[in-house]
C-alpha cells in the first residue's frame, strides 16, 4: 500500500518537534452490503474508503491527524499536523523497518469480492422466503449480507511494521411477528473472519428460522416479574452480559484512570474457582479476530479470570508502558480516522462441567433468559442493564412461560461473584462494541450459567 | 489542496446517460477534538476527510455507491458501482430523485470565528475544563474525560434532474465527565455544552454540572420497588425521544415496523402535548437549508395536543405513500443513502423549570441517568423498560439518591402520562433536544 521509503519519511516528520515515538496506519477498505425490506432487494451498497492517521507519542499525551489521500504529500501534512502539538527539538529517531510475521492465520476459502451480485439477492431472498414459511405470524423479515476486506499497513518508528488482509462476512436476519395486536421481534445474525464460505456454515435459511423462531415464540408471552431471583442465562449470552459487565472494566485505559471497579482488582478471588474467563484474539475465523491488533501487536490470548481470581488486564501500547504491563494486543481502531483505545476481541466464560438442562432442574423458581439484546455498563461502578429479548419463567425445575419486557440489572463483580453453575456446553454471539464512538466487531461466547441472584426489572409486578 | 466539492458533484451528475436519474452528494469535514487529563493534553486530534455517495434511479430501481478516492478514476469507478449495484435491485416506486426546489439559505450555521480558532485556544478550553471540574468540589477525584470538539463541514449536492445546493456548517462542543468517590462508592456525572463556536462555550457551568451530578448521586442504594411520579432529567428525555422518533419515520410505518401505524388522527399522547422537528432551527445541531437529498427544510409538527399528525418523509416515502417530503431526508454520511430522521425534534417547552416541576409532583424520582435504552426500548412493540438512577424527590426537595433501580412501561401509557414539559429545553449534540419531564405514575423496580 505504501513504500517503506515513504513510512519512514513520514514518521520521520512525525518525530520532528520532539515526539518518542511516532506511527503510520493506512487502510484500504472495500465493502458490500445488501439489504431486503419488505420482500424486495432495496439495495446494495459497494463501498471503498482509504486513509491514513499518523500519531505521535510522549509520555501517555499522544497527537493524531488523518487523512483520507494516500500520497505522500498529504502523509506528510497529516505528520506536521500531528508533530505541531509538540514544540521541541528531536528525541528519537526511526529504526530500518522490519516485517512482523503473522503467527496466526484467519483462512479465506472463498474470496467475497467474487461473489455475482445476483447471487447475494438469491441469498436475503432465501432468507425472507424462509422466515415468512416458519409460521403465518410472521408479518416482516429484513435481511442483509455484508462483507469488508480491509488491508491495512501499521508501521512505527521502533522499526516494527505488518500488513494484514482482513476479510469479515456476516449475514443477519430480523423478523417481526404479529397476532391478536401482539408485536414481537427475532434476531439472528452469525458474522466470522472468514470469506463468503461463512454461508456454508449459516445455510440463510437456518439463520431466517432462528430469528422467526424467537419471535414467533415471544408472541405467547407475558410481562415479565421484577424483583429478585435467579437467572439462568442459555449458552452464549452470558459471553455478552461478562463482556460489558466486567469485560469493559478490564480494559486498561480506565484501570489507568482508576475509573474502573476492577482497578486494584488483579490477584483477587471475584468469584466461585470454576469461573474461568479470557480474551482471545487468535481464534481461528473468530469475528473478533485479527492477526496483529490496529498497533501492530500480534493478537494473543489473555486469561481475565483463573479460578475466580482477577488476573490480567487488557492493554493498547500506551497504558501497557503506562501501567508497566505486557501489551496484550487490545489496541484496536474503527477505522484510520480514530485512535487506537483498549478493546475486547472474542471474549468468553469458559465451559464448565454442569449438564444444561440439569441446571433448570435444579432452579425451583426464577428466569430463563434464553437470548439477551444489548447491554450497557458504567465502567466506573460496573452497573449495567440488560434487556432480555427472549425470556421463560422457571417454575419448579421447568422452563414454562415467555416473559417479555425483562431487563437484567447488577453490576459485574457481584455476577460474576453470584455464578453458581456452568454448562458443559458453549455458544458464541456476534455483534458491533461501541466505545467513544469507535464500532468493532467482538465476539461473545459462554455456557449455559446460572446467577443464584440477580435483578430483574419488568411490568408484570413483583415475582 | 482545495476540493471543489460543487464541481465534483456536477460533473458526476452530468454523466447521467438517457433513461437514468443521477444523484451526488459530497462532503467535506474537517475536525479537531482535545481531550485533557490531569492538567495534561492527553490526546489531540486533528483531521480532514472527504467523500462522495453516488445515487443512480432507473426503471424504479436503485443503486449506491460511495468512495472516500475523490480523484478522476475513483469518482469514475464509484458510479460504475452504482450503475452495476441498481441491477440486482428490486423494484419500488420510492425509488425516484426528488424535483428541483429553491431552497432559502440559512444564517447563522456557519460561524467564521470557529474557522478562524486557532488550535492553542481549543487546548487551552479543554485544559480549563478539566481544572474547573476537579476544582468544583472536593469530591470530585478524578477527571475521567474533559474534551472539547469540534467540525467544519460543507456539503454539496447535484442531480441530473435539477437538484442543485451547498452549504457549510460549524460545530463546537465540550464534555466533562467528573468521577466522585466517598466511602469507597464512586459515581460519575455529566456536563455537556454546544455551540456554532468555541467563543459561544462556557466551561463553567459544565464543570459544575458535572460535579454536581457525580457528588449528589455518592452513596446511593438500591431501591424498594415503589410506583411513584417520575421526573425525567433533560438530559435524560432525549433517549425517550429517541425511541419515539424511529416510530415516527414514515420509513418504520410502511414497513410495518412502528407502534404508531395506523394511529394518525390518534390520541396518542397527553393533552396539549406538542412534538416538534424543526430543521430551521439553527439552535439545534441538525439544521440544514435542504435535507440529504436537496429537498428545503421545513417545520414539521408530528403530535399536536396530543393527536399524531403526521409522519416524517423523504421522497421515497412520499412517493411510496402519495405524501409529500417532509424534507426528512438525513444521512449519517455520504456512506448512506438518504434514510428518514428528524433534523431538531423536541417537546414544545412548558411553564415551569425542573425545580418547578419537582415542587409541582411533590414525591417522586427525580432520574438522572438511563441506561439499557437500545435493547430496553423498542420502537415497534413499544415496550420500553430501562435501567436507571437518580434521587428521590420530596415536598419537591431532592433527597436520597438511588442506583440499580428499574423503570419498564409501555411508550403510549409513557407519553400519555407526561403531565408536563418544562421550560428548560436544550440542544447540544444530538438531533434531539431535551426538558424536563414529569411523568404521572412509573413503577420503579428496585430490591
Amino acid at each position: 500500500m505504501l513504500e517503506d521509503a515513504v513510512v519512514r519519511k513520514v514518521l520521520g516528520a512525525a518525530l520532528a518537534t520532539g515526539g518518542e515515538w511516532a506511527e503510520v496506519y493506512a487502510e484500504d477498505r472495500l465493502s458490500h452490503n445488501i439489504r431486503l425490506e419488505d420482500q424486495r432487494v432495496e439495495e446494495l451498497v459497494t463501498g471503498r474508503d482509504r486513509g491514513a492517521g499518523v500519531r505521535v507519542v510522549k509520555g501517555t499525551a499522544s497527537a493524531y491527524a488523518y487523512t483520507n489521500r494516500l500520497d505522500i504529500d498529504a502523509l506528510l501534512e497529516a505528520a506536521r499536523v500531528a508533530a505541531a502539538a509538540l514544540r521541541e527539538p528531536p528525541a528519537a529517531e526511526v529504526h530500518d523497518l522490519r516485517r512482523r510475521e503473522p503467527g496466526v492465520r484467519h483462512p479465506v476459502a472463498v474470496d467475497p469480492a467474487g461473489v455475482q451480485r445476483t447471487t447475494l439477492a438469491e441469498l436475503v431472498r432465501r432468507a425472507d422466503a424462509a422466515a415468512r414459511a416458519y409460521d403465518p405470524a410472521v408479518a416482516q423479515v429484513s435481511a442483509g449480507y455484508g462483507d469488508v476486506r480491509q488491508q491495512v499497513l501499521i508501521a512505527n518508528s521502533d522499526g516494527f511494521s505488518t500488513l494484514e488482509d482482513r476479510v469479515r462476512t456476516r449475514f443477519v436476519v430480523q423478523v417481526v411477528a404479529a397476532r391478536d395486536g401482539v408485536v414481537q421481534t427475532g434476531f439472528d445474525g452469525p458474522g466470522r473472519s472468514m470469506g463468503f464460505e461463512l454461508l456454508d456454515e449459516f445455510p440463510p435459511e437456518e439463520v431466517a428460522g432462528r430469528a422467526a423462531e424467537r419471535a414467533v415464540a415471544m408472541l405467547a408471552s407475558k410481562p415479565a416479574p421484577a424483583g429478585e431471583m435467579p437467572v439462568v442465562i442459555a449458552s452464549g449470552n452470558g459471553g455478552v452480559l461478562f463482556h460489558e459487565s466486567s469485560g469493559h472494566g478490564m480494559e486498561a485505559d480506565l484501570i489507568a484512570k482508576e475509573a474502573s471497579v476492577y482497578y486494584g482488582k488483579q490477584g483477587k478471588q471475584i468469584g466461585d474457582e470454576r469461573f474461568n474467563g479470557i480474551d482471545d484474539a487468535t481464534i481461528e475465523g473468530g469475528w473478533g479476530s485479527f492477526v496483529f491488533d490496529d498497533e501492530g501487536t500480534p493478537a494473543q490470548c489473555t486469561v481475565l479470570f483463573e479460578g475466580g481470581v482477577c488476573t490480567d488486564y487488557l492493554t493498547d501500547l500506551i497504558r501497557a508502558r503506562q501501567l508497566g504491563l505486557p501489551a496484550s494486543g487490545n489496541g484496536r481502531r474503527q477505522s484510520y480516522a480514530d485512535v487506537p483505545i483498549p478493546r475486547m476481541t472474542n471474549t468468553y466464560v469458559l465451559a464448565g462441567t454442569d449438564d444444561p438442562e440439569e441446571i433448570i432442574r435444579q432452579t425451583p423458581r426464577g428466569l430463563y433468559a434464553k437470548s439477551l439484546g444489548g447491554g450497557q455498563v458504567n465502567p466506573v461502578t460496573g452497573e449495567f442493564v440488560f434487556g432480555v429479548v427472549e425470556g421463560y419463567l422457571i417454575e419448579d425445575g421447568q422452563v414454562t412461560t415467555p416473559v417479555r419486557g425483562a431487563n437484567l440489572v447488577g453490576d459485574g463483580p457481584s455476577v460474576v461473584a453470584a455464578v453458581d453453575a456452568l454448562g458443559d456446553d458453549f455458544t458464541v454471539k456476534e455483534g458491533i462494541c461501541g466505545k467513544e464512538g469507535q464500532g468493532v466487531p467482538v465476539g461473545n461466547g459462554a455456557p449455559t450459567m446460572r446467577i443464584s441472584r440477580m435483578t430483574v426489572g419488568g411490568t408484570g409486578g413483583p415475582a | 489542496m482545495t476540493i471543489e466539492l460543487d464541481a465534483i458533484v456536477e460533473r458526476l451528475a452530468a454523466e447521467a446517460t438517457g433513461g437514468e436519474g443521477v444523484e451526488a452528494y459530497a462532503e467535506l469535514t474537517t475536525e479537531t477534538s482535545v481531550s485533557a487529563f490531569q492538567g495534561e493534553v492527553e490526546r489531540l486530534t486533528s483531521a480532514s476527510s472527504s467523500g462522495v455517495g453516488v445515487r443512480v434511479v432507473a426503471d424504479g430501481r436503485l443503486g449506491y455507491a460511495y468512495t472516500a478516492d475523490l480523484r478522476d478514476q475513483g469518482l469514475r469507478e464509484c458510479l460504475a458501482e452504482a450503475r452495476a449495484n441498481l441491477e440486482v435491485s428490486g423494484e419500488d416506486p420510492g425509488n425516484v430523485l426528488p424535483e428541483a426546489a429553491a431552497y432559502q439559505a440559512l444564517d447563522g450555521l456557519f460561524d467564521v470565528r470557529q474557522a478562524d480558532t486557532s488550535p492553542e485556544r481549543k487546548v487551552a478550553l479543554a485544559l480549563d475544563l478539566e481544572a474547573r471540574t476537579r476544582a468544583a468540589d472536593p469530591k470530585v477525584t478524578q477527571v475521567e474525560s474533559a474534551r472539547y470538539g469540534d467540525v467544519v463541514g460543507e456539503v454539496a449536492i447535484a442531480s441530473s434532474i435539477g437538484v442543485k445546493g451547498s452549504f457549510a456548517v460549524t460545530h463546537a462542543w465540550c464534555l466533562s465527565i467528573a468521577m466522585a468517590t466517598e466511602d469507597g462508592q464512586s459515581q460519575v456525572g455529566y456536563g455537556v455544552d454546544a455551540a456554532r463556536a468555541l467563543d459561544d462555550l462556557d466551561p463553567g457551568p459544565v464543570a459544575r454540572e458535572a460535579a454536581d451530578r457525580a457528588v449528589r448521586m455518592l452513596g446511593a442504594a438500591k431501591p424498594a420497588t415503589r410506583t411513584v411520579p417520575v421526573v425525567l432529567d433533560r438530559m435524560v428525555a432525549p433517549s425517550l425521544l429517541g425511541v419515539l422518533l424511529a416510530g415516527l419515520s414514515a420509513e418504520e410505518v410502511q414497513k410495518r415496523r412502528s407502534l404508531f401505524a395506523d394511529r394518525l388522527g390518534e390520541q396518542v399522547g397527553a393533552a396539549g402535548l406538542r412534538l416538534i422537528d424543526d430543521g430551521r432551527l439553527v439552535a439545534g445541531p441538525g439544521a440544514a437549508p435542504f435535507d440529504g437529498e436537496g429537498v428545503p427544510t421545513r417545520r414539521t409538527v408530528l403530535i399536536d395536543d396530543g393527536v399524531l399528525e403526521c409522519f416524517l418523509h423523504n421522497t421515497a416515502t412520499a412517493a411510496r405513500g402519495d405524501a409529500s417530503s417532509t424534507g426528512n431526508a438525513r444521512r449519517g454520511s455520504f456512506k448512506s443513502s438518504p434514510g428518514v430522521s428528524a433534523h431538531n425534534l423536541f417537546l414544545e417547552p412548558g411553564e415551569l423549570d425542573q425545580a418547578g416541576l419537582l415542587a409541582r409532583a411533590g414525591e417522586g424520582l427525580l432520574v438522572q441517568d438511563v441506561s439499557g435504552v437500545h435493547s430496553g426500548a423498542n420502537p415497534i412493540t413499544g415496550d420500553f423498560s430501562v435501567g436507571v438512577s437518580g434521587l428521590w424527590f420530596r415536598n419537591g426537595e431532592l433527597a436520597e439518591p438511588v442506583r440499580e433501580a428499574t423503570v419498564a412501561a409501555r411508550l403510549l401509557d409513557i407519553l400519555k402520562g407526561i403531565e408536563a414539559v418544562g421550560s428548560d429545553l436544550r440542544f447540544t449534540t444530538g438531533s434531539i433536544g431535551g426538558s424536563s419531564l414529569l411523568i404521572g405514575q412509573m413503577t420503579v423496580a428496585g430490591a
